[in-house]
């Protein structure tokens, strides 16, 4: 099975979905989760196969698709995008699962879920700018119809700020690239060929700021992270899982793949202003976390906190940086899923509350434990305590940091402290309140349904196995880095 | 050729002839039946021809658009209009076919007295057109159009004597032989300026656009539907052929920092202008007939992005986006016209709860204004993304290319266009209707929505079906 069935699956599933005549719209969770595993099997035999025979040829389909300005529908997969393409499988079954409720017209919800799995997907096969902008510009539509119809708090202003927050963006990359095909001679969008061009380091300094500044407000970056919150808050719970788990992910992808090979020279300009904000991201972050009253604004404060790690990991410019950058985008996909999931979902359904102190007068610990003891898990990965993915990759950028600018450690580490402050603050309070003795007992909560447990199983142990045994991660990692892509970024050793 | 407008005329006599209002299905008949005779015409007349006194060309870009200008009056034509609206389908349709006419002719010409006099058939039955309905809106719509339109003719016909006191000539060939000689005078330079501003108005470039809001919003959909389409669509052709082949020599350079006066630097202001005002006005629009004039104001701004590139890859793309705003505009327009019968006017709130209404017309409104905001996989995605490729490659001197300050500002304005067309569909799909009695259509609205929405679908996926046959009639023209 080739990469591309991910993209195949993802997008049929979308078109059977819609197709499904209206009295048998119970079938489109069932078509959408079994495009999904379709999707995250593929991406896992990929990996496999790529693990097992790393000197074969990659795979690659190369197409002429608009001779005119030479743009190619040009797929191919290096270990990073194996790497990310099953996260995202993960992810989407793990999204279906969490939205096996779902009643309001389920048709269009899942197309439209199914949708952005595919353009996520595509983002990361994608070796064509062209190309690459349109998958990552397909996912915007469908995100703001999730959030405006299907999503709570204060819907229709989250999801037109996180949809005009994500355009300007691409209207940035799209300059960025356009600036880039046409300096390189304006004969090919083909990405390998624009990154293996020398731009005159003037064009460079300018131009790189553009497209980085592009994919870093979509990976969250401080100043520009405030629609990360807000949307997610107001998406609905498998729209948070997504946008939280793999959409901020194409952000961090871009920055890595796009502008950092296309744009060497300009990078290493910029590097330590990318650096400077990504730790004001996560100290940032991580505070803003401590103070929220509602769990979802927790989870959403800490996804900014936990992307500025992997900022921090690309912008240190070493190996260890980068390969701890692309582990944190994974650990931090499937942990943000899973608290999200969690959160939105398992105890939002049961309690239709968020705020902190409601839930405590719920005595969760007791009347839900599954969801307590997910959620204890979940935090403990969020922490990076080690055996989770969590660790593996904040001691990889913390590694980074140390050989390229040491003095940054220390405000590192106090953002970790803080981190763990706010989690254990959010988990203690939501589901381990202090409780008066004389206070009546809460009522028991309905327990955890299947689809809601094989979800929360399957992102806990996919979190634990790379936390225990990272090898096939980091060898699928590296073997993107040793690309000629990164040959001019990664200058220190 | 000449087939083609002999047929036109037939229908528009038999029309004109039947003195008693005819029914409007057989108006409607009649007209498809010239306009698919006409292109049926097309086929069959030769590649390349002159006539006599070279007032009238065939080349392969006057085939092409003439074929675009056919397609996009048939749609027109297709959509019905409103029963009180118009009391004598007869001679509007007749209107209708004069207007195709002269766009027809338009295109197919390289002389200038005998432009100005096409478009001015075209103008002319255009102004009848807008004000066909007898109301009050329609009349003040009208009259703001003619008077602009009056006083853009003015300025087009002075600027082209300008020039031919300058240059001797009308033609355009022979225009390019006597400039190529030394530089632009200046009086010459006055005239091509003079005959921009007129084109100006014709393509509701800011500031020149101050009649679009009030006519789309008062005209009936038929004459708004043809005015922002195939009229829009001749005046790209008028512009690319005039520019390209008469006026070369006189680009001047829009680049950053080596800014040459020229028609490529007054495009650029053109352009900067237009995108700014047509985006940032849209936003605050309530009624949608009036946004979409906004939008259109807009995507002039777009198009003249490319065309100030002075380039043929640019030029070509241009000319495949004004294809295709001109379908996505059609249809947001049918769109328009179906809630506004229904519903009795066009304001947001109209739109609300479209998508349990009629699911169709609800789709084909997400596809067609997503094509104008410019989101993937959709045509007009693609035709943006070419247009400001083509633009900043062909304006690239020692490695940098100078026109990325327009680009950048067409990308970011066309971000922010996301916002306003955002509006109408949140309301057709996220919010709930009112009433949820389901709308019918008839046969030629529904059709009239489902061509340029697949076409969009389509050339979305695949722009070279269109780009590369536009490319090459552009190319094998122009030499």
């Amino acid at each position: 099975m080739t990469p591309a069935w991910t993209l195949i699956s993802a997008f049929a599933g979308a078109l059977l979905v819609l197709l499904l005549p209206a009295r048998s719209a119970g079938m489109a969770r069932v078509i959408a989760l079994l495009a999904s595993i379709t999707g995250a099997l593929a991406a896992a035999a990929a990996c496999l196969a790529k693990l097992q025979q790393p000197d074969a040829p990659a795979w690659s389909f190369d197409r002429p698709w608009i001779p005119e300005l030479g743009i190619q529908f040009h797929l191919a997969a290096n270990g990073l995008s194996l790497s990310l393409l099953l996260l995202t499988g993960l992810v989407a079954i793990a999204g279906v699962l969490f939205s096996w409720n779902v009643t309001l017209r389920p048709r269009a919800f899942f197309a439209f879920f199914m949708t952005i799995i595919g353009g996520v997907y595509g983002v990361f096969l994608s070796r064509d700018a062209f190309l690459l902008f349109v998958f990552y510009e397909i996912v915007i539509l469908p995100k703001y119809m999730l959030i405006a119809i299907w999503g709570s708090t204060n819907r229709e202003y989250g999801a037109m700020k996180l949809t005009m927050y994500s355009i300007g963006s691409s209207a940035l990359i799209l300059i960025g690239l356009v600036v880039a095909y046409a300096a390189a001679g304006g004969t090919s969008f083909d990405l390998d060929y624009l990154a293996s061009v020398k731009y005159a380091p003037a064009l460079q300094f300018w131009a790189f700021p553009i497209l980085f500044l592009g994919f870093g407000v979509l990976a969250g970056m401080w100043p520009f992270h405030t629609w990360a919150p807000t949307g997610h808050v107001a998406a609905p719970t498998a729209a948070s899982m997504l946008l939280a788990g793999v959409v901020m992910k194409l952000g961090a992808y871009g920055a890595l793949c796009v502008a950092m090979p296309l744009f060497p020279q300009g990078f290493l300009e910029w590097r330590l202003v990318i650096a400077g904000l990504a730790v004001v991201g996560i100290i940032y972050g991580a505070l803003t976390a401590l103070t929220q009253k509602d769990l979802k604004f927790v989870i959403g404060y800490s996804s900014v906190s936990h992307m500025g790690f992997i900022l921090l990991g690309l912008a240190t410019a070493t190996h260890w940086g980068l390969r701890g950058g692309m582990l944190q985008m994974i650990s931090h996909g499937i942990v943000a899923g899973l608290l999200f999931g969690i959160a939105g979902r398992v105890v939002y359904e049961r309690t239709h509350t968020r705020d902190l102190a409601a839930l405590g007068a719920f005595d969760l610990w007791r009347t839900l434990p599954g969801a307590a003891f997910a959620f204890t898990l979940a935090t403990a990965a969020s922490m990076g305590l080690p055996g989770f993915s969590g660790f593996v990759a904040e001691i990889s950028v913390g590694i980074g940091v140390w050989k390229s600018d040491p003095w940054l450690i220390g405000p590192v580490a106090v953002g970790i402290i803080i981190t763990g402050a706010f989690s254990l603050r959010a988990m203690h309070r939501a589901f381990f309140p202090v409780r008066d003795a004389t206070a009546p007992a809460a009522a028991m909560l309905p327990p955890l349904t299947w689809p809601e447990i094989s979800a929360i199983a399957l992102l806990i142990s996919a979190s634990v196995a790379i936390g225990v045994y990272p090898m096939p991660w980091v060898t699928l990692i590296d073997d993107g880095l040793n690309s000629p892509l990164f040959h001019s970024i990664l200058a220190l050793p | 050729m000449i087939t083609a407008l002999v047929l036109l005329l037939v229908a528009v006599a038999t029309e004109a002839r039947t003195r008693q209002p005819i029914a409007m299905e057989l108006a409607i008949t009649i007209s498809c039946v010239g306009i698919v005779g006409a292109c049926a015409a097309l086929n069959f007349c030769p590649a390349h021809a002159e006539s006599a006194s070279t007032l009238l060309v065939i080349d392969p870009l006057a085939r092409v658009f003439k074929a675009v200008v056919l397609g996009l009056g048939l749609l027109a034509v297709l959509l019905p209009p409103a029963r009180r609206e118009i009391a004598q389908p007869g001679e509007f349709h007749a209107l209708v076919l004069f207007a195709l006419t002269g766009l027809l002719l338009t295109v197919g010409t390289q002389h200038l007295l005998f432009l100005f006099v096409a478009l001015e058939l075209a103008s002319l039955s255009l102004y009848l057109l807008a004000g066909f309905s007898r109301s009050a809106k329609a009349a003040e719509a009208a009259l703001k159009y003619f008077l602009f339109g009056g006083v853009s003719a003015a300025f087009f016909l002075f600027g082209l004597s300008l020039i031919y006191g300058f240059c001797h000539a009308l033609t355009l060939s022979a225009i390019a032989a006597a400039l190529s000689a030394g530089p632009l005078p200046p009086f010459a330079a006055v005239g091509l300026l003079m005959v921009i501003v007129g084109l100006g108005f014709k393509l509701a470039a800011a500031p020149f656009h101050y009649w679009a809001p009030d006519v789309y919003q008062g005209a009936p959909a038929t004459s708004v539907a043809l005015i922002a389409a195939a009229s829009k669509a001749v005046g790209a052709v008028v512009l690319v052929r005039l520019l390209l082949t008469g006026f070369g020599e006189a680009a001047g350079s829009a680049a950053w920092g080596l800014m040459q006066p020229g028609w490529s630097l007054w495009l650029g202001v053109l352009a900067a202008v237009s995108m700014v005002f047509g985006n940032v006005l849209a936003l605050a629009q309530t009624s949608v007939r009036r946004l979409l004039a906004y939008s259109a104001v807009a995507n002039t701004g777009y198009l003249l992005v490319a065309l100030s590139a002075n380039g043929h890859c640019a030029a070509g793309a241009a000319l495949f986006y004004v294809v295709v705003y001109g379908l996505a505009t059609f249809g947001a327009l049918a769109v328009t016209a179906a809630v506004e019968r229904e519903r009795g006017d066009d304001s947001l709130g109209a739109f609300a709860g479209l998508v349990h209404r009629s699911p169709l017309q609800a789709v084909a409104l997400l596809i067609f204004l997503t094509s104008l905001a410019g989101v993937p996989p959709l045509a007009g995605f693609a035709g943006k993304f070419i247009m400001f490729g083509a633009a900043m490659a062909e304006s690239t001197t020692h490695g940098t290319p100078g026109l990325t300050w327009l680009v950048g500002l067409a990308a970011v304005m066309s971000a922010i266009s996301l916002y306003y067309y955002l509006m109408v569909l949140k309301q057709a799909f996220v919010r709930e209707a009112t009433e949820v009695a389901p709308v019918g259509l008839s046969t030629s609205h529904r059709l009239a929505l489902l061509i340029p929405a697949v076409l969009l679908v389509a050339l979305g996926l695949f722009p070279a079906l269109l780009l590369s046959p536009l490319t090459q009639a552009l190319l094998a023209t122009l030499r």
